[in-house]
Formats: structure tokens, C-alpha cells, sequence
């Protein structure tokens, strides 16, 4: 029987082709723009706590448990006291790629004509955890851990302060004493990450001389671990933990990012409800004009001795139709536009630095492949056109058959 | 057993505060295998009595019984499984399925009943054959001429082997030819399967092929012949 309605369904469909097109095709735009949609925010979110992770933050960290993020201390007791130990340690775990001691200092970078506040950072120069930067190398060398005056700082910094490789400019720092140290240091690397507000507000320079610089003799801020993978996270943590150290995990860190997102999830969970109301709308106008279009015949059908909830299987196959195949198609337009997203991204230029910091966000976005959240969303399409065609199918289920054949 | 018994029946519509007796105290008999002519002007009563016997609607006073089953009181599932199983229906509009073929929309109450595919496959070819269809088969109502589509609705009220075939008007929207054809196949086909014919008309030509006469007037049946 079943397979007879579904046959009846779908020439049923037939019978206004311009109006089941339409049909067909708002649901496909309604389901391709939600798929577009969270691609675009999957990878919003994505890239912005990857970049974090990979310039920032690495997977985990390990601070003095008095050390507080964002005063950049260079107290004695705020720092890491003895962090090659550490970090030579938390490199011997499985699950970990890389392990790396870090000296934060904020400070003045300056030239003659013009000067502004950046961030210090000391780095381990050999240490695989800074190949991100390597790989981001524009002009000039990579530091050597040698190196007493050289530093690296990104193209958008060099171009705003008229620097070039082998520039000389003037750092100040507040050491550890609270006393403003100065030096002179020569530019011998440029980096160019793509992300806007890394690019303008770092200096790195190798941790011995950092160090030195602000004397904190060998302390360090942090060590900055990175994991293979985000399994290891858990294991890595506990074989590290310690009562006098904080450990850190990538969600800590980016933790007010994290819910800043969420927050932003739930309008967008908003708009995917309001685009699905409007889909299911028009499916239940199809569905309602096609009942009435067919008032007689569902009287012939009834006095043939269809049931009501034949009538009911009837119109919901048709808008099982039209949902699957506005689904296959909305999958095909969301999953393009995705790609496109994903393989080629948006350029947004210098918008990414108006972010501010805690928003890693590049000059390019890129969308991101979610197979759930596709997968969830073409399903809650499908329940929304179905639900859309139960007013239909109940006022054709409860026609009085003498009613119906009259027209 | 009688095909159809009818005790009492009454039927009044309202429109505002106007009252129409449609039906008023009908008593009728028909025997199985019977071909009986419902005869009468327009508005006295035809079509609500057919109504009322094929389980469309139901009366507002009296009895309805199909086979010794009284039907009045069923609900309206039990109505549609007794229509599906019991009654075949020729409309004066050409009932069929537009986006079924001639083949399915005979299949269509079988499917209802639930019979096997093959036995499905062969009463439909029967049937088919029976209305001079058999190679109209695959083709669909508005490929059919209304003489051919009259003769689908003929075969397919005749699928599930009914208690009795409900016509209303069915030469109504055929010329004379292809009219006279529709009531040569229904008269065969009561004789050969044994199931009662009541039709409603009011073409003296068509009143000729019935065996037993009803005549209504103003909701009451005023001959019985």
C-alpha cells in the first residue's frame, strides 16, 4: 500500500511542476545557506583558536601558580624557576610534540620618529614549537639562541614603524627590578602569520637574552607545550601536575573567546530556527493549496475506502519528497559553498585587527567541513517540513467524504 | 438476505434558517443482484439517498442496513472499511485518479483490501477486459475519452467483488452512444457477477435498462415498481 502512495505522492508533485519546483527550491536555499552558515562559524571559531594555540598559547601551559595572565609579571616568585627542567621533562610524555619555556614582558618598541607598545617575547629559537613562525618567515633569518641583539617582529609592525631587516631600534622594558631598562636590538627576521594583531604587537627575541634583558635571570613565564593531538591533553596534564604550578589547557586560555562564541551560537541558533519556520511555511502553503486543489478527489479516494490516515501517510510522503530532494539539493549548494569557504576563504583584510587580541583571527577566514552539524541540520529540515505538512494532511484526514466530493 | 435495507430514513439540511428535506421517512428494499433505476427530478432526494446507502453520509433519523449490518452507527473508519469492502461507487463526474493510470486506478481499492499481487494483477486485467479496457490499460484519465473513463470507474467500483455498485448520474456527461455503451457493460455485468446496480438518473433512455423502477419526489419515494 505504502508503495502505492508513495507513487501517488509523487505524481501528485507532478501536477504543478512550477510550484513544487519552488517549493523544492526553498528548501534547498533554506538548508544550503544554514549548511554555509555554521560552516563559515565552525571555521570562525576554528581558525581563531587554532591560531591561538599555534602563536599564542600552544595546547597546555605551565605557570607559577601566582603568575596571573595579562600583568605580564616578571616578579621573581610570579616566574617558572627552573623551566628547561620543566619543559625537558613535559617534552619526554607521550602525546607531546613540543615543549618550550616562554618569557612574556610587555614594553616600548621605538624608533626615531615614532613608537609603540608591544609585547616581548623571549622564545627558544630551536624549539619545534616556534615552526609556525619559521614557516611564516617573509624577509631576513629565523633568531639563532646565541643571538644578544637580534630580533624578530611582523612585516605589519616593520611597515607601520618604516623598519626593514637589519633596522636598529630601541626596546624598553620594565624588568623584574621595576626599573625601565632600554636596549638597542637589530631587526634580522620578518614574519608575516596573517594574523593582524600578532603581526603588529609581537617582538621575539631568543629566551637567554630576554631574560637577560629583563632580568629574571633563567625564569620563565610559562613552558608552552604542544600536543600531537587533543587526546594526549588529559594524560599530558596529570603526569605534569603539581601543587606549586597552575596548568593551563587551550580551553583555559581561551576561555572568554570560547563563551564569547557560545553567546554568538545562540543567535545564530536563532536564525536557523527563523529560516527553517520560513521553509516550513511554504511547504504547508504547497501542501494546503495542493489539499484544496483536490478537494473532490480526496472525497473519490475516500469512498474508495481510503482511511483518513492514508490520506495523512499521502500528504506527508509528498512533502517527504519534496523535503529529500530539496535536502540532496540545499546539501549540494551548502556543501559547495563550504567548500569554496574552505579551500579559498574570505578575504577580510585589515578587519581581523579591529578583533582585538583574544580573536586570532587571520586576513583570510575559512570555512570548516562539520559533518554533524550538516548532518543535524538536514535532519532537522526534513522534521520541519514534515511537521509543516501535518496541518495539511489533518484537514484532508478529517473532510467529511460527502463534503469532498461535493468540491 | 436483502443487499440493502432502508427503515425510516430522514435527511434535513440547513442552510441559515431555511430547512431542505432531502430524505423524508424513506423505506427500501433492495434485493441482492438486483439493477434498480432511482429515478426523479433534481432535488427529490436521489443523490442524498445514494449518499446515505454508500456510507458518505449519515441519516438524522432512521436505519441503514448493508447485508443485515446496520451502518448508521459506525464510526467513520468502520464506514470506510465497509465502502472498501462492500460498495462500488460510479460518480456522474468521471471519479478516476488523474495521476493514475487506467491499470492503477482499478488496482487502487484492491490495494485497499490488501489483495496479493498476483491475484491483484490478474482481477484488475479481468476487470479490464470485462469494460473493453485491456489495451487502454497503461494509459491515464486525460489520455481516455469520457465514455472510456466512465468504463474505468465501472471496472474499478467492481474490484473487490461489492455487496453493490452505487451510480450516480453516470450517463449524466456522455453522449448517447457511449451512455447506452456504460449501461449495457453495468446490466452485463450485474447479470454475470450477481452484485445489485442502483443507479440514479433521470434519462428516460437510461431508466429502460433497469429491472426495478424507484421513484422519488421531494425526498419521499413515490413509486415503487
Amino acid at each position: 500500500m505504502l508503495s502505492k502512495l508513495w507513487i501517488l505522492a509523487y505524481r501528485d508533485l507532478g501536477r504543478n511542476r512550477r510550484r513544487t519546483i519552488l517549493s523544492i527550491v526553498a528548501v534547498a536555499l533554506g538548508l544550503g545557506l544554514l549548511i554555509l552558515m555554521n560552516g563559515y562559524i565552525a571555521g570562525v571559531m576554528d581558525e581563531s583558536v587554532q591560531n591561538n594555540i599555534r602563536l599564542n598559547t600552544g595546547h597546555l601551559q605551565i605557570r607559577a601558580d601566582s603568575y596571573t595572565e595579562g600583568e605580564l609579571s616578571l616578579a621573581w616568585p610570579d616566574l617558572l624557576r627552573d623551566p628547561e627542567v620543566l619543559a625537558a621533562h613535559a617534552a619526554t610524555l607521550p602525546g607531546v610534540r613540543g615543549a618550550a619555556p616562554v618569557l612574556w614582558a610587555g614594553g616600548v618598541i621605538a624608533t626615531p620618529n615614532d613608537s609603540l607598545g608591544i609585547q616581548i617575547t623571549g622564545i627558544d629559537p630551536t624549539s619545534t614549537i616556534y615552526d609556525p613562525i619559521r614557516e611564516a618567515l617573509v624577509g631576513g633569518v629565523f633568531l639563532s639562541a646565541d643571538d644578544r641583539t637580534g630580533i624578530m617582529i611582523g612585516r605589519r609592525l616593520a611597515e607601520e614603524l618604516g623598519l626593514a631587516v637589519g633596522s636598529d631600534v630601541s626596546l624598553t622594558v620594565v624588568d623584574s627590578d621595576g626599573n625601565a631598562d632600554e636596549g638597542v636590538f637589530t631587526v634580522r627576521g620578518l614574519f608575516h602569520t596573517g594574523i593582524p594583531s600578532y603581526d603588529q604587537g609581537s617582538v621575539l627575541m631568543p629566551l637567554a637574552k630576554a631574560q637577560a634583558f629583563a632580568r629574571t635571570e633563567r625564569r620563565a613565564s610559562a613552558i608552552m607545550i604542544m600536543l600531537h593531538d587533543n587526546q594526549a591533553l588529559v594524560s599530558v596534564s596529570a603526569a605534569l601536575r603539581s601543587p606549586d604550578l597552575q596548568l593551563l589547557s587551550w580551553q583555559d586560555m581561551n576561555r572568554l573567546f570560547l563563551e564569547t562564541m557560545q553567546t554568538g551560537l545562540a543567535f545564530y541558533y536563532i536564525l536557523d530556527g527563523i529560516v527553517m519556520l520560513i521553509v516550513a511555511v511554504i511547504i504547508a502553503n504547497t501542501l494546503l493549496m495542493s489539499v484544496f486543489e483536490r478537494i473532490r478527489e480526496m472525497g473519490i479516494l475516500s469512498a474508495l475506502g481510503m482511511k483518513g490516515r492514508h490520506l495523512t501517510q499521502m500528504l506527508l510522503l509528498e512533502a517527504a519528497c519534496m523535503g529529500l530532494v530539496g535536502i540532496a539539493l540545499g546539501l549540494v549548494l551548502g556543501l559547495g559553498g563550504v567548500a569554496y569557504l574552505t579551500y579559498v576563504g574570505i578575504t577580510i583584510g585589515d578587519i581581523a585587527s579591529v578583533a582585538g587580541d583574544s580573536i586570532a583571527l587571520g586576513s583570510t577566514i575559512h570555512g570548516r567541513f562539520v559533518p554533524e552539524t550538516f548532518a543535524g541540520l538536514s535532519i532537522a529540515t526534513f522534521i520541519f517540513v514534515l511537521l509543516a505538512a501535518l496541518y495539511p494532511a489533518w484537514y484532508a484526514a478529517r473532510l467529511e467524504p460527502v463534503v469532498a466530493l461535493r468540491g | 438476505m436483502d443487499a440493502i435495507q432502508i427503515n425510516q430514513v430522514t435527511k434535513t439540511y440547513r442552510v441559515g434558517a431555511t430547512e431542505t428535506h432531502a430524505l423524508d421517512h424513506i423505506n427500501l428494499t433492495i434485493g441482492e443482484g438486483e439493477f434498480t433505476a432511482l429515478v426523479g427530478p433534481s432535488g427529490s432526494g436521489k443523490t442524498t439517498l445514494l449518499q446515505i446507502i454508500g456510507c458518505l453520509d449519515k441519516p438524522d433519523q432512521g436505519t441503514v442496513l448493508i447485508k443485515g449490518q446496520e451502518v448508521t452507527r459506525l464510526s467513520a473508519n468502520q464506514r470506510a472499511d465497509l465502502r472498501r469492502t462492500s460498495i462500488g461507487f460510479v460518480f456522474q463526474f468521471f471519479a478516476l485518479v488523474p495521476v493514475l493510470t487506467a491499470y492503477e486506478n482499478v488496482e487502487l481499492p484492491l490495494l485497499l483490501s490488501g489483495m496479493k499481487t498476483s491475484e491483484r494483477r490478474a482481477r484488475v486485467l479481468e476487470l479490464l477486459n470485462a469494460v473493453g479496457l485491456e489495451d487502454r490499460a497503461h494509459h491515464r484519465p486525460d489520455q481516455l475519452s469520457g465514455g472510456q473513463q466512465q468504463r474505468v470507474a465501472i471496472a474499478r467500483a467492481l474490484g473487490p467483488r461489492p455487496v453493490l455498485v452505487l451510480a450516480d448520474e453516470p450517463t449524466a456527461n456522455l453522449d448517447t452512444a457511449n451512455g447506452h455503451q456504460a449501461m449495457e457493460i453495468m446490466q452485463r455485468l450485474n447479470q454475470e457477477t450477481g452484485t445489485a446496480f442502483v443507479y440514479a438518473t433521470h434519462d428516460p433512455r437510461v431508466i429502460a435498462f433497469a429491472r426495478r423502477v424507484v421513484k422519488m419526489e421531494d425526498g419521499k419515494i413515490i413509486d415503487n415498481l
